[in-house]
């Protein structure tokens, strides 16, 4: 630990400009993040559970998951956000819509305004959307454009299905209406062809094509009843606006808001990057510290003994090793008669 | 200056000449630490100190920079010795005017430095210099290139460089040469103090 102290004491200025630049730079993007940040949010109230985002586990369809009705929309919200078209429309209601139009890469572009999105679920029937950035006038756009768009999505995609499941009864029905209409008429035709007293041959088969007819009707009437229910339905979406209720309103913001999380985190990064690299320079220069600093160090290397120095000895312009050996190498072998070699 | 030079390493000679030792290597922990050039410095120094012929070789496989120096990087040396593809008196270099023989490292990939070819090079080839030194690798890159010598020599220096030279290294360095008394040299020393050694090998000089 002592020689850490050592190094600490040895390097405290570049210590103190270390942790001036890291700490300083940290502290200042952190402020800079916290007073330029602007945050919107709108708090969601959600009635029941919607049918259509009943969810079931991938692994196995059969097995179902537990979810609140919050997390249901939740997790929705976050699943349209992920789509560039669902970001492209909200953009195209707010005043970036220029600036998407400008934009060199379009992808990028949504890429980072989904970003500033946040979804989070308060409760089982609560949650909020937010939208975060350095424009306080911006986020309130951003939110209520996202929760139109999001309800626009949703209706057109249940319409859309009502209207298949419509068409899909009504050829059904029409179908059964025919099969109903055939076996009136094949029962018709029987009793008109026996009009005397029925043998019990005859008594049984009339009784089938009554059957069929009785059978044919029934399903006649399930189906006209299900054809009426689904253009029902279609009306009674009007009333979907109680399962997905606005109960706060995004307002815009005159003061700084939602920065203090990223702020906290960026100081936190830079405070904890900063106290890393001073332990880094600490641990290099006791490392780089622990050499033998002359004749009465080497004692350290005991039983090891220090046979002679050898000074450091000034060659021409430089002074080191890498000049004196040439130097010497010349005295020793530099004869300059190919004769004196004897091997 | 090319005798300021040499003069430079008089101390550390005249602490060998003083031990009598006959053959003296030096090694390091980590390239870089100046083995090379102190091998070559003590060389010249103890040539001018004896008054006689010193060996030295290049032992360095990993990179032989004192072969490099003589330009002697295609000549047959130590390693084709080993191998037994040349005599010894083949392979050796001398140069009168620094009374300073050579021998270079050869082909590396004919033979690798074993204990019987070194015993045997050391007691038999060589007998006839007073002094061979030789430069030996760093050991934590080549273990296999200095320990063989190590029970072989009368020393084994090991050359660190002042103010650089990782302390934990060096203990794992001396713990593998395995010497109950590692001995070290302390190269580039940031005082240039005149030593005992260096002002008798003066006087010594003088009265020759």
């Amino acid at each position: 630990m002592r020689r850490y102290l050592t190094a600490a004491k040895r390097y405290w200025l570049v210590i103190l400009a270390l942790l001036a630049v890291v700490w300083g730079a940290g502290l200042a993007g952190a402020y800079h993040e916290y007073a330029n940040t602007y945050e919107s949010q709108a708090t969601i109230w959600v009635l029941r559970a919607s049918p259509e985002l009943t969810s079931s586990n991938p692994e196995d369809p059969g097995t179902p998951v537990i979810q609140t009705v919050a997390s249901q929309q939740t997790e929705l919200f976050t699943q349209l956000l992920q789509s560039d078209g669902f970001i492209r429309d909200v953009v195209e209601r707010t005043l970036q819509r220029s600036t998407l139009e400008r934009a060199a890469n379009e992808t990028k572009f949504l890429a980072d305004v989904r970003k500033h999105f946040s979804v989070e679920t308060l409760g089982t029937n609560m949650l909020r959307v937010s939208y975060t950035t350095s424009d306080p006038r911006t986020p309130v756009e951003m939110v209520n454009a996202a929760i139109a768009v999001r309800t626009e999505r949703v209706l057109h995609a249940r319409v859309t299905s009502t209207a298949a499941v419509g068409t899909l009864y009504r050829s059904e029905f029409d179908a059964a209406q025919t099969q109903a209409l055939d076996a009136a008429r094949e029962l018709d035709a029987f009793k008109s062809s026996h009009p005397e007293t029925l043998t019990a041959t005859d008594e049984a088969h009339q009784a089938q094509l009554q059957l069929a007819v009785d059978f044919a009707q029934a399903r006649l009437s399930e189906l006209r009843g299900r054809a009426d229910r689904s253009a029902v339905a279609a009306a009674v979406l009007e009333m979907s606006g109680l399962e997905f209720e606005v109960v706060d309103e995004p307002r815009q913001q005159t003061t700084p808001s939602g920065g203090g999380r990223a702020a906290v985190l960026l100081a936190l990064v830079s405070l904890a990057a900063g106290a890393l690299l001073v332990a880094l320079l600490v641990f290099v220069g006791a490392l780089l510290a622990d050499h033998v600093a002359g004749p009465l160090d080497v004692g350290r290397l005991a039983p090891a003994r220090l046979f002679a120095t050898v000074p450091r000895v000034a060659v021409g312009s430089g002074a080191g090793g890498s000049e004196l050996r040439p130097a010497l190498a010349a005295i020793a072998f530099d004869d300059g008669d190919p004769s004196s070699l004897t091997g | 200056m090319s005798a300021t030079l040499v003069h430079s390493f008089d101390g550390i000679a005249s602490r060998i000449d003083a031990t009598g030792a006959r053959s003296v290597g030096f090694t390091s922990t980590l390239a870089g630490e100046g083995t090379s050039t102190i091998a070559l410095g003590t060389a010249l120094a103890l040539a001018e100190l004896r008054q006689e012929k010193v060996l030295l070789v290049d032992a360095n496989w990993i990179h032989p920079s004192l072969t490099s120096d003589a330009r002697r990087e295609s000549a047959p040396g130590l390693a084709d010795y080993l191998a037994r593809k040349a005599e010894l008196a083949t392979v050796v270099r001398s140069a009168e005017r620094s009374r300073l023989d050579f021998l270079p490292v050869g082909d590396r990939d004919a033979a690798r430095p074993t204990l019987r070819g070194l015993a045997s090079l050391l007691a038999n080839d060589v007998t006839h210099f007073q002094t061979v030194l030789i430069d030996l690798p760093p050991v934590l890159t080549g273990e296999m290139y200095v320990l063989p010598w190590a029970t072989l020599l009368d020393h084994l220096f090991v050359v660190l460089r002042e103010a650089a030279t990782p302390l934990p290294l060096v203990r794992q360095a001396l713990g593998k040469i395995g010497l109950a008394t590692p001995e070290i040299i302390l190269n580039r020393t940031a005082a240039a103090t005149p030593e005992l050694a260096t002002s008798l090998v003066a006087a010594h000089r003088r009265l020759a």
